[in-house]
């Protein structure tokens, strides 16, 4: 019994002489839980928007998987409310490397039959199209053919109006992470966002009317 | 009419933010899995290297100071006993090859060389000539 005292009493030396460890250990735990509930909550949205913008679903995989690795390797210990800029400017940084790499491909082999085409929509399998839960039959009808008219008005913003529409509207982001994730001034984001609204108004009004 | 643009795009808005949340909510089971395996994986690399580096910079800095301390400790140690006998062996030879270089730069060796041995005669007559005149 008295062992025991002893021994407990030396655990309770060794922690009050290193609180800085015991300290940091846990604020790492709770920090990296932290990260991983900010990553489940983006991780579709980011997916979506990657593979509206490449057309090709194994590449947004690929995009967001990419933005994620990024994310906790160099940026886990910034503050959690910094998180969403830095991941969206990431993520937008791989959606350029990923068009850049395929024009180059494009230009390389595009002299081969069927190379250089993205995944269309009669490429994409009709099953994984079908939602597992959500709203009813025609809800779903309505809100996939207005997605589909929204992607098709989307792909023909220029790059930047589509970054500011889909940080601004999709995202939710204010101004001033918006220009924090595009890495330019809130002026240039509101210029390039009320010319989206604009671009998308003057595309979608008969078919959202 | 401004105000009439500022409803229109406030519809645009929430019909494009509705329209994409619910893109968003239909996402097939095997892509949300691989959307998790993908975080799963990140994850694990950010709480796994952490400690490796750790490990890493503890095992650098001991090297960093190992190797320091047998610098340190090579400088400033005297010569060993092999070193001393190497040094003087190597003295030795050095004294004996300038021993064997004096010999063969010397007027004596360079007269053996060249020594004539009727010269060495006639020296020889000569003395005994003059020994004998002397004598008569």
């Amino acid at each position: 019994m008295a062992a025991f005292a002893s021994l407990d009493a030396a655990i309770r030396r060794l922690a009050d002489a290193e609180p800085g460890l015991h300290e940091e250990s846990r604020l790492e735990a709770s920090h990296a839980r932290e990260l991983d509930r900010f990553l489940a909550g983006v991780e579709r949205r980011a997916f979506r928007i990657a593979q509206i913008t490449l057309r090709n679903t194994d590449d947004a995989h690929d995009v967001v998987q990419g933005a994620m690795l990024r994310l906790v390797q160099h940026y886990a210990q910034k503050a959690p409310d910094e998180w969403r800029p830095l991941f969206f400017k990431i993520l937008y940084n791989g959606i350029r490397d990923q068009q850049r790499r395929r024009g180059v491909r494009a230009r390389l082999f595009g002299f081969l039959p069927g190379s250089g085409r993205g995944e269309d929509e009669s490429a994409v399998d009709p099953l994984e199209q079908v939602p597992d839960h959500g709203p009813g039959p025609s809800d779903q009808v309505a809100n996939a053919e207005a997605m589909r008219e929204l992607e098709r008005g989307l792909r023909t913003l220029p790059p930047r109006q589509l970054e500011a529409f889909s940080l601004r509207c999709l995202e939710g982001l204010d101004v001033a992470a918006t220009a924090a994730a595009m890495g330019c001034s809130e002026g240039s984001v509101k210029t390039h966002y009320f010319r989206a609204l604009q671009a998308l108004r003057a595309q979608l009004a008969e078919a959202w009317t | 009419m401004s105000q009439d643009r500022n409803e229109s795009f406030e519809q645009l808005e929430r019909r494009a933010r509705a329209a994409f949340d619910a893109s968003v909510d239909g996402l097939d089971a095997h892509t949300r899995s691989r959307l998790g395996q993908a975080r799963q994986r990140a994850m694990s690399i950010a709480v796994g290297r952490r400690q490796p580096a750790r490990r890493w910079l503890g095992w650098i800095s001991a090297g960093a100071l190992a190797a320091s301390v047998l610098a340190g400790a090579l400088l400033l140690r005297g010569p060993t006993v092999d070193e001393s006998a190497h040094q003087v062996s190597a003295q030795g030879e050095a004294g004996a090859q300038e021993s064997l270089e004096a010999f063969a730069a010397s007027e004596d060796l360079e007269l053996a060389a060249e020594a004539d041995p009727d010269f060495y005669a006639l020296v020889d007559l000569a003395a005994l000539s003059d020994a004998g005149m002397g004598q008569t």
